[in-house]
């Protein structure tokens, strides 16, 4: 049986005069594929695309070997599809059992009984099953994030999109998350897209990193990481010649530059500090790109 | 084999598994040879097993009746009239059937109509401008992304989009119309059907425009160009027939018509619709 992957090939999207997304080549397996990026980068964008919610402007895609373009083809994807967006909004008055139970009647699950144990399921998987019959309009933003999460593990679906899934979780529920999403990972393509280096660190093989629509680095967390060996250290002031320099918890400065510098106290890097140095510390938000003309 | 067999209590913690792993050897080697305890362990399994089941269907219909959310009044409405209960669900959950848009626009006909019925000049033209573009106004409301904000997730199902909001948009013409019929026949010399084709048009005018923009935009737009027509034709002498009578009728079917074709045609760009974009 051919493992399942998720193609790219050559794909753009663009909105308007704006480019969201171009030149994207990639191939997804089984697996967690972290997506990093600033905000405007094209990471949900590339989600949508791979979602079905958006056509790709050039290029082709191909999720499970299935044209998104083709209607029959589209609605075999979306049978093998779990996505959820970044923003979700809810039906005024609806618990979260009859949010979860109402995406599982559009997901073809039809018989009752089976659909109502396989809302309580993926409930239990997110740890909402105690708060089934709470109103959702007075549940916390991790609870609502956690909710949508839900609805989008129906039917343990092959690929799992994820746009931002932990945004607003606690700690705790955050590890349990990430237990849940690296078991269904065994078997299935996982995609998230995040702002949390460290989810990324914790839950992924891979990591993608987008800016301003174009992928500038597809590879392992470790691989990415190991470009910053020697480019990060600690000093009691700001570096001159640190990219970009923050101060800790314990009052001396960390330092992340692109030359790695003699005589400093280097400390190992983590994923935030590749991150930034792949950047090139170019922390603050920026634009999508406007199409040349 | 000899004249020993299982007890009672032996059979009930070797069925258990509660039974020490010397005892537990001991038993399975005098089931391999014994015909009548091997019968009184399926025995005791099959009770157990029915037990657990039972249990379990007790469970889940105590956590049905808690958790399962009772159907609304619309969606018994639509299961009695032969709607399949999942249907009927996807149909009811439209935020326009909360009821609050229904409400205003029968409270707007109703007061068109009374001004109609009681003679007042206006009334008439008051009628004339709103029953026509009250159904699409709530058509659009049933499936925009800002009235239906976890529309994203439901359009990325395999459940068909154009399914769903044709069922939602049949579901509200049903509610609709009947009230510009009820209203109309109050409205003197008038015939209440004459409402309908311009309203229907409107309404697939809708359908067409929400594959290029938000369904919203496309009702505003209609409704706005009908009552800047209206309101034209008003400051004119002559009674406000001519608008939805005779020739305007065979237009307004064409409208309707043409609208809906292109809407097939569209129909793919129907997955464009995002809230919030």
């Amino acid at each position: 049986m051919p493992t399942a992957s998720v193609n790219l090939r050559d794909v753009g999207r663009t909105f308007g005069a704006t480019r969201a997304l171009a030149d994207v080549d990639l191939e997804l397996k089984p697996g967690v594929t972290g997506l990093l990026g600033p905000n405007g980068a094209g990471k949900t964008t590339l989600l949508r695309l791979l979602a079905t919610a958006l056509s790709a402007s050039q290029g082709q895609v191909r999720v499970l070997g299935l044209n998104p373009e083709i209607p029959a083809e589209r609605t075999g994807i979306r049978r093998q599809l779990g996505y959820q967006p970044q923003e979700v909004g809810f039906p005024r008055g609806f618990t979260a059992f009859a949010f979860v139970d109402y995406i599982a009647l559009l997901k073809e699950w039809t018989e009752p009984a089976a659909r109502h144990a396989e809302v309580r399921r993926v409930l239990e998987l997110v740890g909402l099953s105690d708060l089934s019959a709470k109103r959702i309009r007075a549940m916390s933003g991790g609870q609502r994030r956690r909710l949508t999460l839900a609805q989008a593990l129906l039917g343990s679906p092959s690929v799992l999109i994820l746009d931002e899934p932990t945004t607003g979780v606690d700690p705790e529920q955050r590890v349990t998350l990430r237990t849940v999403l690296a078991e269904i990972a065994r078997t299935s393509i996982v995609v998230l897209s995040t702002h949390q280096t460290e989810d990324v660190a914790a839950l992924c093989e891979r990591v993608i990193v987008l800016d301003r629509g174009l992928v500038r680095y597809d590879g392992l967390v470790t691989d990415l990481v190991a470009q910053a060996a020697g480019r990060v250290w600690l000093a009691d002031e700001p570096d001159p010649a640190a990219s970009v320099s923050w101060r800790t918890g314990t009052g001396r400065y960390r330092n992340v530059g692109a030359r790695a510098q003699d005589g400093v106290e280097h400390v190992e890097p983590s994923l935030e500090d590749a991150y930034l140095l792949l950047r090139g510390g170019a922390a603050q938000d920026e634009p999508a790109e406007e199409v040349a003309s | 084999m000899t004249g020993w067999h299982l007890d009672d209590d032996a059979l009930r913690r070797y069925v258990g598994r509660t039974d020490s792993l010397a005892e537990g050897v001991s038993a399975e080697q005098h089931l391999l040879s014994c015909e009548p305890c091997r019968a009184r362990v399926n025995a005791a399994v099959s009770v157990i097993e029915l037990s657990v089941v039972d249990l379990a269907a007790v469970w889940n219909r105590t956590r049905d009746a808690i958790e399962v959310p009772r159907p609304s009044v619309f969606e018994r409405l639509l299961r009695a009239a032969g709607l399949p209960a999942h249907d009927a669900r996807l149909v009811a959950v439209a935020s326009a059937f909360r009821g609050v848009w229904l409400t205003g626009a029968a409270a707007i006909l109703a007061f068109a109509a009374l001004a109609a019925a009681i003679g007042h000049a206006r009334g008439m033209w008051l009628f004339l401008a709103v029953a026509p573009i009250v159904p699409c106004l709530v058509v659009a409301s049933s499936y925009d992304p800002w009235m239906d904000p976890a529309l994203e997730p439901e359009l990325v199902t395999p459940y068909p989009a154009l399914r769903l909001i044709l069922l939602r948009t049949i579901a509200v013409l049903a509610l609709a119309l009947p009230a510009v019929l009820l209203f109309g026949l109050v409205i003197p010399g008038e015939a209440p059907f004459a409402w309908l084709l311009p309203a229907v048009g409107f309404v697939a005018v809708v359908l067409a425009a929400s594959t290029w923009v938000s369904p919203l935009r496309a009702a505003i737009a209609v409704s706005s160009a009908w009552l800047a027509l209206v309101s034209l034709l008003a400051t004119r002498p002559g009674s406000p027939d001519a608008v939805i009578q005779g020739r305007a009728q065979a237009g307004f079917l064409v409208l309707a018509a043409a609208s809906f074709v292109i809407f097939l045609l569209r129909r793919r760009q129907l997955r464009q619709l995002r809230p919030w974009g």
